[in-house]
């Protein structure tokens, strides 16, 4: 059995337009969700390489810095830089293969020191007294180190303007967290840049090893030192004589206009509901705390007459400054634990609100209706499982019928 | 650019640069900023400096738009849009109405109307807030964004009429259907997140923040975007910079705009009558005075049986009664006082507690990583916050359920069973 049940068309638009609107900010936050999604994805699987290969319009003043610049595309210069590089690496990687055990701890020293041309020839003196194993194992963990401490011979070019042809990634400072396998890759990417083997470019294999263009940087820290800036210059002397002179004005505007005074404009009037709607939100927190003692039990008394932070909704009247802050997390598992809450309780506002409006339609209407009859039935079963179970649950009527005599 | 120059005595000669400095700062963290020679020709009601500032004050009133998005509104639209948004926010003068809607004349009154905005709040910081280049990957630690906003618009005449309750069902389950997505690609996103922090990690030349975000790991991949980035962070630094300037000089701006309000001849005081602005905010009048009925009925009947167990409890009326009372009255006392301090405009919330968009870090288990909130405390945060809210469902839910049975009757009417799993 299953009648229609019509509301009236009063109740019906409000609802209908409450539950529209609660729609569309989910669909909104759904599509932002979606756009940051795309690039997340994009970002985790292979990279294209560029299309265009226009020399980099960022030149010069950066000769004695170390940052590439954003597009990194090799120059025929730094070709040949590279191919000078390769070589140097070549034979130092020759070399290193028939050095002894025991000089491993010694070679991290002769390796800083002085080029790479001078280097073999002091290796070359020493005697090589143990086996290849150990050279093997050299040439794994050396790599890293070598190719940061290299110094190329015909220019003072420090080492991490080092492009690689097939990806778009600039080699950086990432090497203490290097491991040796990926260290080795470094390695074979050089190597095979000579041969100009395209390599396609993975976050996960070479994240470590990019690096923000300079420009950038300068250009982010200068952002965050402003920004941190500005809100701390909310008070200060001279802003005190500002906000004098703003007040004076204000009230000089006032009585030269027209119009009489005090009225309230609709944009506080609005902000006096929201005000009031949140004052009504803390006011039914705290009445359920103090009718559930269920809840003290499990979170603890509160101290005497102060709200926790917890249970504020923020002022979010007056739009402060945005500062930069920061938020800390250690696995991705907390970051989705946090992500869910933040969601979970959006959710529980909304569905709050929504019960408050659902009430105000609906019970109205079960009171006003005839009732017992079957129309009726239906309209208090869909109205308890709406009010009561949050529409997704219903309950069962069990009539009893009369004698049919 | 002026020179900054520390005056020890009164120079003319600084005099007269300081208010030229002064606008021009305020001109370049404004977007769309008129010269400040048209700040001047505005006041003396000079109309080539209408057009102008009509522009200006577009802009600031619709900071949602884009940067090119205004293009798209001819002049008179323009006009109109200012006119509407300056009485919504309640500008006291009535001679802005009345300026003509092709935007050729009003120069003094828009340099009023502009100071008028400047004068009640951070004007240019609000405008450099809402639309700030992100570089961080952020989340949001509390939810004031989405409780601000402003509701369903007022339903339309030519709305469906009349609805089956099914349909209403439907919608919820849509709702739910749609959360449970939102969910799931949340979740998503933070799984991606994690991977390409801890993917870069050690990239950043920021120590603090030692990985990449999705953002600055993008300008990475695509140099073309990565250069628009750093166009866009550079206008930011700019105006930012434009900004602290305004805020040292501002106070000869202050004193110059009251000769500029003296030059203009006194309103008539009658009132005229004006088209009533349809006002968004009272349809929620309605549902928010029944809800402050429904909580002061709520309130009075928990008191009542309160009241009475704590009487009977308590049994006599010796100076253990007054003590107990005293004590209640003040605890009861304490709470007020912070509901109130709660409730108030911008007030101990915003400054006490965790607030806004954050950026997002990576840190290593068990490091101590520096200055920022830690995700564990957040994450205590919510939960309790949870909790609170569930409670005031349920709360809600079990009115509902009372007042249907009362609605439904005593027997001899049908019976209800409840679905399992209560």
């Amino acid at each position: 059995m299953d009648t229609t049940v019509t509301l009236l068309a009063g109740s019906s638009r409000r609802l209908v337009a409450e539950l529209r609107d609660a729609l569309d900010s989910c669909a909104e936050r759904q599509r932002q969700l979606e756009r940051s999604l795309r690039v997340s994805r994009r970002l985790l699987r292979a990279w294209e390489p560029a299309e265009t290969l226009a020399p980099e319009p960022t030149p010069g003043p950066e000769t004695n810095e170390e940052a590439p610049s954003a597009a990194c595309i090799p120059s025929p210069q730094d070709l040949k830089e590279l191919e000078l590089l390769t070589q140097a690496l070549e034979k130092a990687v020759r070399v290193r293969k028939g050095i002894s055990n025991a000089g491993e701890g010694n070679k991290a020293p002769s390796l800083k020191s002085g080029s790479i041309a001078t280097s073999p020839a002091t290796r070359a003196s020493a005697p090589p007294s143990t086996s290849h194993r150990a050279g093997s194992r050299a040439s794994e963990t050396k790599p890293p180190r070598g190719i940061r401490q290299t110094r190329v011979p015909t220019k003072d070019l420090p080492e991490h303007r080092l492009l690689s042809v097939g990806d778009q990634a600039c080699m950086g400072q990432g090497a203490g967290a290097t491991k040796p396998k990926s260290g080795l890759r470094n390695e074979q990417i050089v190597l095979s840049a000579a041969s100009q083997a395209p390599e396609a470019f993975t976050l996960k294999d070479k994240g470590i090893l990019l690096q923000l263009p300079e420009a950038f940087r300068k250009a982010a820290s200068r952002n965050s030192r402003l920004w941190a800036q500005l809100s701390s210059t909310q008070t200060s002397d001279s802003v005190d004589a500002a906000t004098t002179a703003k007040t004076q004005f204000l009230q000089k505007m006032q009585t030269t206009s027209g119009w009489p005074g005090s009225r309230l404009s609709a944009t506080e009037v609005e902000a006096e509901v929201r005000h009031l709607q949140k004052a009504c939100l803390l006011l039914r927190l705290r009445m359920g705390e103090e009718l559930t003692a269920v809840v003290e039990q499990q979170l603890g008394p509160w101290p005497e007459g102060r709200f926790p932070r917890a249970s504020l909704p923020c002022g979010g009247g007056a739009d402060p400054i945005w500062s930069p802050q920061l938020l800390l997390y250690s696995s991705t598992q907390e970051l989705q634990t946090l992500a869910a809450l933040r969601l979970r309780v959006a959710m529980l506002h909304q569905q709050i609100h929504l019960e408050k409006v659902l009430m105000a339609e609906l019970l109205p209407l079960v009171s006003k209706q005839e009732p017992l009859g079957p129309p009726w039935l239906a309209l208090c079963r869909a109205v308890h499982s709406l009010l009561c179970e949050g529409g997704q649950r219903f309950l069962t009527i069990l009539r009893e019928d009369k004698p049919a005599d | 650019m002026g020179r900054r120059r520390r005056r020890r005595r009164v120079d003319p000669a600084d005099a007269t640069r300081a208010l030229p400095e002064a606008i021009a700062a305020l001109s370049q963290t404004l977007p769309a900023g008129p010269s400040p020679e048209t700040f001047r020709r505005a006041k003396f009601d000079r109309p080539e400096a209408a057009p102008a500032l009509w522009r200006l004050l577009f802009r600031v009133l619709s900071p949602q738009l884009a940067d090119g998005a205004s293009a798209s509104f001819s002049p008179e639209a323009q006009v109109r849009s200012v006119k509407l948004a300056l009485r919504t926010q309640g500008y006291p003068r009535r001679a802005l109405a009345q300026l003509p809607d092709d935007g050729s004349q009003g120069g003094r009154e828009l340099l009023l109307a502009l100071a008028w905005l400047l004068a009640r709040g951070p004007l240019p910081e609000r405008l450099l807030t809402q639309n700030r280049v992100q570089l961080g990957d952020e989340m949001p630690v509390c939810e004031c964004e989405a409780l601000a906003s402003p509701g369903p618009p007022a339903p339309s005449v030519e709305a469906d009429g009349c609805v089956d309750i099914r349909h209403l069902q439907w919608l919820m389950g849509k709702l739910r259907f749609r959360w449970r997505n939102l969910m799931a690609s949340q979740q998503e996103q933070c799984a991606l997140l994690g991977k390409i922090h801890s993917y870069t990690r050690g990239c950043h030349s920021d120590r603090s923040l030692g990985h990449l975000s999705v953002t600055e790991t993008e300008l990475l991949r695509d140099p073309e975007g990565g250069r628009q980035l750093l166009r866009r962070l550079e206008r930011e630094n700019a105006r930012l910079q434009a900004a602290l300037e305004w805020r040292r000089r501002e106070l000869v701006f202050w004193r110059w705009m009251d000769t500029v309000l003296g030059a203009c001849p006194p309103e008539a005081s009658q009132p005229t009558f004006l088209p009533r602005i349809p006002t968004p905010g009272t349809g929620a009048l309605e549902p928010l005075v029944r809800e402050l009925q429904a909580l002061q009925g709520e309130l009075r009947e928990a008191v009542e049986a309160r009241r009475v167990a704590w009487e009977a409890g308590v049994g006599g009326r010796g100076p253990e009664w007054s003590a107990a009372r005293t004590a209640l009255r003040e605890a009861v006392g304490q709470d007020l006082a912070a509901l109130r301090q709660a409730c108030e405009r911008g007030g101990s919330c915003s400054l006490a507690q965790p607030h806004g968009p954050h950026r997002l870090v990576r840190t290593e288990a068990g490091a101590p990583g520096g200055p920022g909130l830690r995700a564990p405390e957040v994450i205590e945060a919510l939960r309790s916050q949870e909790a609170r809210l569930e409670v005031v469902l349920r709360q809600l839910q079990g009115q509902c359920r009372q007042e249907l049975a009362r609605l439904v009757g005593a027997p001899p009417g049908p019976v209800w069973i409840l679905p399992p799993g209560r």
